[in-house]
């Protein structure tokens, strides 16, 4: 921290400027919108919660997004799905396409609830929200690949991959999926909502799409010591 | 003059000499001032030798005495301390997690400080160096014992609820609880009545909420800070909004809203809604147009020949 403290509070440009860069002073700390958190007492807290707090009590906190809310249906996976789905901007649009596919979701659960019969009803999940978001645990690949040039040729390389890169990538490949392989008379929300009924149950091009990665990782794997990190 | 000479205290003395000595020179440094002569006269080392030429000081040949002193010192404390765990291992294994010295809530003191405090100047590796050397003392587990010494190289930060300005409360005629505040967001800007009746109506511009905002997120936006600390139902707002698009003032609003709120709440329930993110005006504006590009960072087309 080289700036004096009473200048880090103001909107900030950096000396250098590196491709990415963000209004607020590295400085400044992620804020916590959730309110379950701020409600817990003192004793229910470990040594890293309370240090943790004692730390966000004397750093300045970033201001919350406009899409992040306190509310129980507010979901970070979500928004991020939501935002990767908009273009040109219309985050209405988008948002009003994930909500219907969402109602698509509960109407064709529901559906196949009231056919089913009585020892079956049990397994078949309704809640749109845990739908969505297994069906994306199950997009997600284990392993991805890297182009590493090596001796003037380029090798893909199997790579370990991050939580956020996993999830972007599953996001990505539903996202493409729905838009270039459907009908034209098929619409955005039909089309997704079948594709995570299908993701749910492991079926699917996106599920296929994983698989082939992990098949390249696999037959690659001869290279993996060409990684350094 | 009429001032009271017990309580004068320094602003006074500031505000005084710009009255009565008006200077017409831009320079601030350069204008009359009347303070401390140790404010004004940087601290000097005092002569490093006696009569007969001998200096006072062991290290005086190294150039700069008092770092490395200071070095020698803490490098003796952690040789002291070393022993001192080498001892305690020899008696039996104690497992030590936890750190003794807590460093939350506290800083090194920068170059610049650590100069003024030696009274001679130090290069960067030279302090990279000492901050090095005091790491490895907090990472041995015996160093409660010279929490005083480190704690003399820290400078406490302040913490940062205290610097949040809660206006005070104010009462209409009917005794009804009120408070005002503003905010901004991009270019739009937004004052708002918050009003303890307990009715949760909040008129936007002489419209109702829900004609003024017809998307479900502006509107969450809006009730974010009545949802956090569950006061959904309790205030009635008068609020007026210009500028910017529907999202910047919703933004706007509910800044102007939290900051309102501030006066109806307690301090921990302020220090959470700091936590959350609500009371920070959002510094994000569009960014220009660059000379020789298209946009902000869009460039032009990129033609070979």
């Amino acid at each position: 921290m080289a700036a004096p403290i009473t200048g880090l509070l103001k909107p900030w440009t950096p000396r250098l400027f590196l491709v990415r860069w963000s209004r607020y002073n590295p400085y400044y700390l992620e804020p916590e919108p959730r309110k379950e958190l701020y409600n817990m007492p003192e004793t229910e807290l470990t040594t890293e919660q309370k240090e943790e707090r004692e730390l966000k009590a004397v750093r300045p906190i970033k201001a919350t997004t406009n899409s992040t809310t306190s509310s129980v249906f507010n979901d970070p996976v979500l928004s991020k799905f939501v935002n990767m789905m908009m273009r040109d901007g219309e985050k209405i649009l988008a948002r009003g396409i994930l909500t219907q596919t969402l109602e698509s979701l509960k109407r064709k659960q529901v559906e196949k609830y009231h056919k089913a019969p009585q020892g079956k009803k049990a397994e078949i999940e309704c809640n749109p929200y845990a739908i969505f978001h297994q069906a994306l645990e199950n997009c997600m690949p284990v392993i991805g690949l890297a182009s590493i040039q090596k001796g003037g040729k380029f090798y893909q390389v199997p790579v370990p991959l991050t939580d956020n890169r996993r999830r972007f990538l599953a996001m990505k490949w539903m996202i493409t999926e729905c838009r270039d392989n459907k009908n034209r008379r098929t619409l955005m929300y039909e089309k997704l909502s079948q594709e995570l009924l299908a993701a749910y149950s492991k079926e699917g091009n996106v599920i296929k799409r994983k698989h082939e990665l992990h098949k390249m990782a696999e037959s690659n794997r001869a290279y993996a010591h060409y990684r350094w990190w | 003059m009429g001032e009271d000479p017990e309580t004068f205290t320094q602003q006074d003395i500031d505000r005084s000499i710009a009255y009565l000595f008006p200077s017409g020179l831009f320079d601030k440094r350069a204008r009359p001032l009347m303070k401390h002569p140790d404010e004004i006269f940087p601290k000097q080392q005092a002569v490093q030798w006696g009569a007969d030429g001998r200096p006072f000081h062991f290290l005086f040949y190294t150039g700069k005495q008092s770092y490395y002193s200071l070095m020698h010192d803490t490098v003796a404390k952690v040789l002291a301390a070393e022993k001192q765990q080498v001892l305690l291992l020899s008696e039996g294994p104690v497992p030590q997690d936890t750190k003794p010295i807590s460093l939350v809530g506290s800083r090194w003191l920068l170059k610049e400080e650590l100069e003024e405090l030696l009274v001679e100047t130090i290069s960067d590796h030279d302090y990279a160096r000492f901050i090095q050397l005091m790491e490895r003392l907090l990472s041995l587990p015996n160093c409660l014992s010279e929490k005083d010494f480190v704690q003399r190289y820290r400078k406490q930060l302040e913490i940062q609820s205290s610097k949040q300005q809660v206006a005070p409360l104010q009462y209409d005629e009917n005794g009804v609880a009120y408070s005002t505040a503003d905010g901004r967001r991009k270019t739009a800007t937004c004052t708002v009545l918050l009003r303890d009746c307990g009715s949760g109506s909040i008129s936007i511009n002489g419209r109702d909420y829900l004609h003024y905002f017809p998307v479900l997120q502006d509107r969450e936006q809006l009730m974010f800070p009545f949802h956090f600390l569950d006061m959904l139902g309790r205030f009635d707002g008068q609020c007026t909004v210009g500028g910017g698009g529907r999202s910047s003032q919703a933004g706007a609003l509910r800044l102007a809203i939290s900051r309102a709120m501030l006066s109806f709440l307690s301090e921990g329930q302020v220090e959470s809604m700091r936590q959350a993110g609500l009371l920070t005006p959002d510094p994000r504006v569009k960014e220009r147009k660059k000379p020789g590009q298209e946009g902000a960072r869009r460039k032009f087309t990129w033609k070979k020949r």
